[in-house]
């Protein structure tokens, strides 16, 4: 198995060379294919001028990055055979939308193959799926669904926020063993963060802490990390800000452990509300963890219908770092803040 | 081919009106769209205008279209109104799906349009469901599944031209083939032949889809046939797309022959060189049209825009 090697954790890069996550992302593919005779991609339009924004242009190996016609179901079949005949490959999605036209093959096939088996075999898969919003989208090509995924058994669910926890993730996606769901929200893709530019992995299932604070507990995954450290830093909040990096396998230690420093928990979910991700760190905390809560825990993310085209509704819909900033400022504050 | 087309002048100065209503109003999109008045992604119909035109004008209101991605041509051929449109582009509550939809997603049940679906392939599925809703309540009408030749590539279009055709349900599929998904041609995309693989279901017809007319007489056979209960029927249209897979800028791929190549130049040239129409005439159905293109702008621009609240109601 040529990945144990790399099976170690680096902390986070301190002054090092500064690129892009788009770039990680690449950069992570390009390692794991020269690394990896076993590793290619697979795609719709994966193998076109633009190179999935850009996360996919101009590899080395560009024999082992194949284009597909519209055929998303039948394509992840076609994946999931590759992965149980030898391959190691990474199944693409310009949209994570376009992904449930494959749901019986993911959540049927992919999710189950393992433990219909007795767990005897591997199934090296990663779905990559980029995750979309804005400039009137509208409800079919603007979804998230990382709490979705997480519900099947079977898969893990990756939501990196920074270029850093991008080509590590990635990686350690691409080495493991299980299926991986690996959703990367396209306004990430031109920030800018320290990445080691030698191969490494990071652990599936480790949380990480973008800031520390003493007095609200906020967990927050891809691009809500990214805004809670936002509204975080710009009012000078007392808040410790966890960002999970996988949706599952979870970190609920990390998590409790700051919720029994804070005594108060907010969610940032950037996803449906009902019995989704945020709904299930809330129910967690509270199972393990409720003489430790002070105020009910706030769940902040999308409201319960599909998503509107027009820019006036699309600017209410989805939650900002000013308004994030507002929640927990309430919250501290020990006013009752509305989910 | 090069069967002589007889046409009455009305026809053909209907056709060529829905033609350029289709062209003026797209071109109208692609010179505003980079003022961002427009914040949606739009997929324009130049160079495809006679496949709308052609097949729509056979069409009822009650009959049921069912439109993927691109949907503004047909839309207008079916009979959504420039205002309802503009308005759903420029995101105001006046618009067709009341802003909701955007260019992708436009709503206009009087008129036969029950909605239209972004995500490739599946909406070809509802058309077979209202041609089952027919059959199942003797009623007359069509279902239409509209779609593009990468459409063809994914399993719900097998699945349901072969229900369709199991049950003999009043559906007409058409493909309107431009030859590309996105930047990537047919030949990459498909294995298939479209019209080989369609005729294993249903009968099935190949057309010069520039050209209004052969696509307005091909149509009419199919639509007659499915009327009379003679089951689906698959048209295979070939086209150009002359813009970009999305957005307001000419396509850089598809090489377009700006005379040759376009339905609208072709329908006027036959229309006067036939002594249907004069130039006089053609002329001021463009004046019209832009008249009509500059009304529904203002309206849409005078429009109010949706309310939060709409969106907790
Ligand atoms: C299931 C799915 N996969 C991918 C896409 C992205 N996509 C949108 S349009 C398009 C090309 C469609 O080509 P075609 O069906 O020939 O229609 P055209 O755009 O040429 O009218 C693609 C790949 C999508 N919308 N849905």
């Amino acid at each position: 198995m040529p990945w144990s090697r790399f099976d170690r954790t680096y902390e986070a890069p301190t002054g090092g060379r500064q690129i892009t996550y788009c770039d990680a992302l690449r950069e992570g593919i390009e390692q794991a294919m020269s690394h990896d005779p076993r590793v290619f991609a697979i795609g719709l339009d994966a193998d076109d001028k633009f190179g999935v924004f850009g996360s996919m242009r101009d590899l080395t190996h560009k024999d082992r990055v194949l284009g597909t016609p519209i055929s998303e179901n039948a394509m992840t079949g076609v994946a999931l055979g590759a992965a149980l005949s030898g391959l190691r490959p990474i199944h693409v999605h310009l949209r994570v939308d376009f992904m449930l036209t494959a749901m019986d093959q993911i959540v049927n096939y992919v999710a189950k193959w393992q433990d219909m088996f007795g767990r005897q075999g591997k199934v090296p898969l990663v779905i990559r799926a980029i995750v979309g919003r804005g400039w009137g989208c509208g409800a079919q090509h603007s979804q998230t669904l990382h709490g979705w995924f997480a519900h099947s058994p079977g898969l893990k669910v990756v939501t990196p926020s920074t270029p850093y926890d991008a080509t590590g993730l990635l990686l350690a996606s691409i080495a493991d063993d299980s299926p991986v769901v690996f959703l990367e929200h396209r306004w990430l893709y031109k920030n800018t963060g320290e990445v080691p530019s030698e191969l490494y992995t990071l652990p599936l299932g480790k949380a990480n802490v973008l800031h520390r604070g003493e007095r609200l507990t906020v967990v927050a995954n891809s691009l809500a990390a990214m805004h809670a450290l936002t509204a975080i830093e710009q009012h000078g909040l007392d808040v410790d800000l966890i960002d999970p990096r996988t949706i599952k396998p979870l970190d609920l230690d990390n998590i409790i452990a700051s919720v029994q420093r804070t005594g108060r928990l907010m969610v940032v979910d950037y996803d449906f509300p009902f019995g989704g991700f945020g709904a299930e760190v809330v129910a967690a905390v509270t199972e393990r963890s409720f003489d430790a809560l002070r105020q009910p825990p706030v769940r902040l993310g999308f409201p319960d219908r599909g998503m509107p085209s027009s820019g006036v509704l699309e600017r209410t819909y989805y939650p900002t770092p000013e308004r994030l900033a507002q929640a927990m400022t309430s919250m501290l504050l020990g006013e009752v803040v509305r989910s | 081919m090069t069967r002589p087309h007889t046409i009455t002048r009305e026809r053909g100065l209907r056709l060529l009106r829905t033609m350029r209503t289709i062209r003026q109003a797209s071109e109208r999109i692609a010179a505003l769209y980079p003022t961002n008045v427009m914040e949606t992604p739009v997929h324009l119909c130049i160079g495809q205008e006679a496949v709308a035109a052609g097949i729509c004008h056979h069409l009822q209101d009650r009959d049921q279209l069912f439109l993927g991605h691109r949907t503004h041509g047909p839309a207008m051929a079916k009979g959504l109104g420039l205002r309802p449109l503009f308005a759903e582009l420029y995101g105001r509550t006046t618009g067709c799906s009341r802003g909701f939809g955007g260019s992708m997603h436009l709503y206009d049940p009087e008129h036969g349009l029950p909605g239209s679906s972004a995500i490739v392939g599946g909406s070809i599925a509802l058309a077979v469901g209202a041609g089952l809703a027919a059959q199942l309540q003797k009623q007359d009408f069509l279902g239409v599944a509209w779609f593009g030749d990468a459409a063809t590539n994914a399993g719900v279009c097998y699945e349901s031209m072969n229900f369709a055709a199991l049950r003999g349900l009043p559906v007409l599929f058409v493909c309107e083939d431009n030859g590309y998904s996105n930047v990537m041609p047919k030949s990459v995309h498909s294995a298939h032949d479209i019209e080989t693989l369609a005729k294993v279901f249903m009968p099935t017809v190949a057309v010069d889809g520039t050209d209004a007319l052969a696509t307005f007489a091909a149509a009419g056979e199919a639509i007659a046939s499915i009327r009379q209960g003679g089951g689906p029927r698959f048209l295979h249209c070939q086209t150009k797309r002359w813009m970009k897979h999305q957005g307001h800028e000419k396509c850089d791929i598809v090489t377009v022959d700006r005379e040759r190549d376009c339905p609208i130049h072709k329908l006027e040239a036959f229309l006067r060189g036939s002594g249907l129409a004069s130039g006089a005439e053609l002329a001021q159905t463009a004046c019209e049209i832009e008249a009509a293109i500059d009304d529904a702008i203002a309206f849409a621009s005078a429009s109010p825009f949706p309310t939060p609240e709409l969106l907790e109601a």
